[in-house]
């Protein structure tokens, strides 16, 4: 009888190595959505590579409507492009004022933008949808794991991009913009009087943002798996500096604005445990602020080792949550946080 | 030598100064005669506990005392005096307890007064290197664990309150750090045109009008 065990259970042992190798095949057959680069044929690139060039070449009108992760949207923006001059804002109802961006160092950053998104995504060329009666190209963003992170649509007469979406991995749709009654030309739309701005001159060179890193400046390469440093630039506000480091994936933006020095414990917002507008962590990243920004957009600001953090994000919450957290944490006040600093700065964790 | 008592030589005999033959006939004495040999009994229990006491060690108390008394002695600690004048204390030198005695001012209850002869060393007064040793330690005794590892567990408890506060010192704000006020209108401003996800911008007419809840900083650009 004891002759017979070992071919007893011939079949099970054969079961549990097939299952072993399903196992490790399928493993090997899905990645994780956060693996770089998502494997495809990318072909959907040229599509938005020409829509990048038609922003600086096709002057146009259209009206940007805008939604946020709630699914609300915002008020309607009369959008004129002008190339040469930018593109100028005129909302739509009552009480705002038309505003204008200058759009010269626009050219340079689309193109980190779409490298990234090349980077990070497969970008495919979904085909020729129709979009409020009007052909658009539909290109898809897709994660490793196959799941579509993002949708662009580009007019195929014109080649501007009429819109956008950005969906977390569950499918839900958390981001987008629209343009409609897209019309060539900015004839009568142009405001005569408008607030101007454009981003700040000071543009970081990768040798100043190591010599910043040198000097305990909070400038990493990458913030997570999809979000990379696109651009940095400087100012100086009241004599300090301020740094502005523009990270995105390709479809959302996450800017983090770093200051040296401390919040004041009288500030006029509420200070809990060294934050405003998140929790230890990262956690609870609060959404925008009504009376500066419009819906989609979180805001959070903390202080941490000597430095002050302010998050600004066109992105989804989980996005800009992971942002947040990559950054150094929001310093307690606590006995035992500042032991645990301590502990850190010494090298001890 | 046969009725009569070993005397000064028993303490000879103990020593081993003795020679053969004395030493033989002061066996042969012991013996036959139990006063001298319970009188040798008892010299050697006491030999053997003197040399056993070791060397001693000056006393915490005695050593303090001689400490006040160099300073008093010293320049600036008091009046010069003479030779004859008895030092600081109100006595003599001798006249008060010894140094090093361990014993109360004024004696041990039901002592005699002060340099009067010290008592005859019984077997009560008798201390042991050990007991002595942990007499020493007695002053300190109540802050240690009652644990056969109490000097390490006080050793221990010692590192981590010096690294605990190191940790703390270390873990405070850096003195030099500027209170700044993040001017969030203008990171908006500045966020809008790099994103190009441009905001509506509710910007009010009059500055002054503006909520409170706009941030630190209006707009300065």
């Amino acid at each position: 009888m004891s002759a017979e065990e070992p071919s007893a259970h011939p079949f099970p042992t054969a079961v549990a190595a097939l299952a072993l190798l399903c196992l490790l095949l399928t493993g090997s057959a899905h990645p994780g959505a956060d693996e770089t680069p998502a494997v495809g044929s990318d072909d959907g690139m040229p599509v938005l590579r020409r829509s990048a060039e038609a922003a600086g070449t096709v002057a146009y009108t259209a009206v940007r409507e805008m939604t946020g992760e709630s699914g609300r949207g915002t008020e309607p923006t009369r959008l004129v492009n002008r190339p040469g001059d930018g593109v100028a804002l005129v909302p739509m109802g009552e009480g705002g004022r038309p505003f204008i961006v200058r759009d010269s160092p626009f050219k340079e950053l689309d193109e980190r933008l779409l490298s990234t998104l090349e980077r990070v995504y497969a970008v495919g060329d979904a085909g020729i949808t129709d979009l409020d009666g009007r052909p658009t190209h539909t290109v898809e963003a897709a994660r490793a794991n196959g799941t579509v992170a993002g949708r662009f649509w580009v007019d195929v007469d014109t080649g501007i991009l009429v819109g956008g979406s950005v969906y977390e991995e569950t499918g839900r749709a958390v981001f987008g913009f629209r343009l409609t009654d897209l019309e060539p030309g900015d004839d009568g739309h142009w405001p005569e009087e408008a607030v101007t701005d454009s981003p700040w001159g000071d543009v970081l060179s990768p040798t100043e943002r190591e010599e910043l890193r040198e000097e305990g400046w909070e400038l990493p390469e990458h913030l997570t798996w999809n979000l990379s440093l696109v651009d940095a630039r400087g100012t100086v506000h009241a004599g300090h500096k301020v740094v502005h480091a523009v990270y995105s994936d390709g479809m959302s933006q996450v800017s983090v604005f770093s200051q040296r020095g401390k919040l004041e414990e009288g500030h006029p917002f509420a200070f809990r445990n060294g934050s405003v507008g998140t929790g230890t962590g990262g956690t609870g990243v609060t959404p925008q602020h009504d009376t500066i920004f419009d819906g989609g957009r979180y805001h959070a600001l903390w202080q941490a080792d000597g430095f002050v953090y302010t998050v600004l994000a066109d992105a989804p919450a989980d996005l800009t949550s992971s942002a947040v957290t990559a950054l150094p944490g929001p310093e307690d006040s606590g006995f035992w946080s500042r032991v645990q600093r301590g502990m850190s700065r010494l090298g001890f964790l | 030598m046969n009725r009569e008592h070993l005397g000064e030589r028993l303490s000879a005999l103990i020593d081993g100064e003795l020679g053969p033959a004395e030493h033989e006939s002061a066996l042969i004495h012991l013996a036959k005669c139990e006063s001298c040999r319970f009188e040798a009994d008892m010299m050697r229990r006491l030999k053997r506990r003197l040399h056993g006491l070791g060397e001693p060690e000056p006393d915490l108390d005695f050593m303090g005392r001689l400490v006040g008394l160099s300073r008093a002695d010293g320049p600036g600690g008091g009046a010069p005096r003479g030779p004859s004048e008895p030092p600081p204390g109100g006595a003599g030198f001798g006249a008060r307890p010894p140094l090093g005695s361990s014993r109360p001012l004024g004696g041990f209850p039901g002592e005699g007064p002060a340099g009067s002869p010290v008592p005859m060393m019984t077997e009560e007064t008798v201390v042991a290197p050990e007991r002595s040793a942990r007499r020493r330690g007695d002053r300190f005794s109540h802050l240690l664990p009652t644990l056969p590892g109490g000097r390490y567990a006080v050793a221990g408890f010692a590192v981590a309150t010096v690294l605990l506060g190191g940790a703390f010192v270390a873990g405070g704000e850096p003195g030099d750090a500027p209170v700044v006020e993040p001017r969030l209108s203008d990171f908006a401003v500045e966020h809008a045109v790099t994103s190009r996800v441009i905001p509506v911008v509710d910007t009010p007419a009059d500055p002054a009008a503006a909520p409170s809840g706009s941030g630190p900083d209006l707009p300065t650009r």
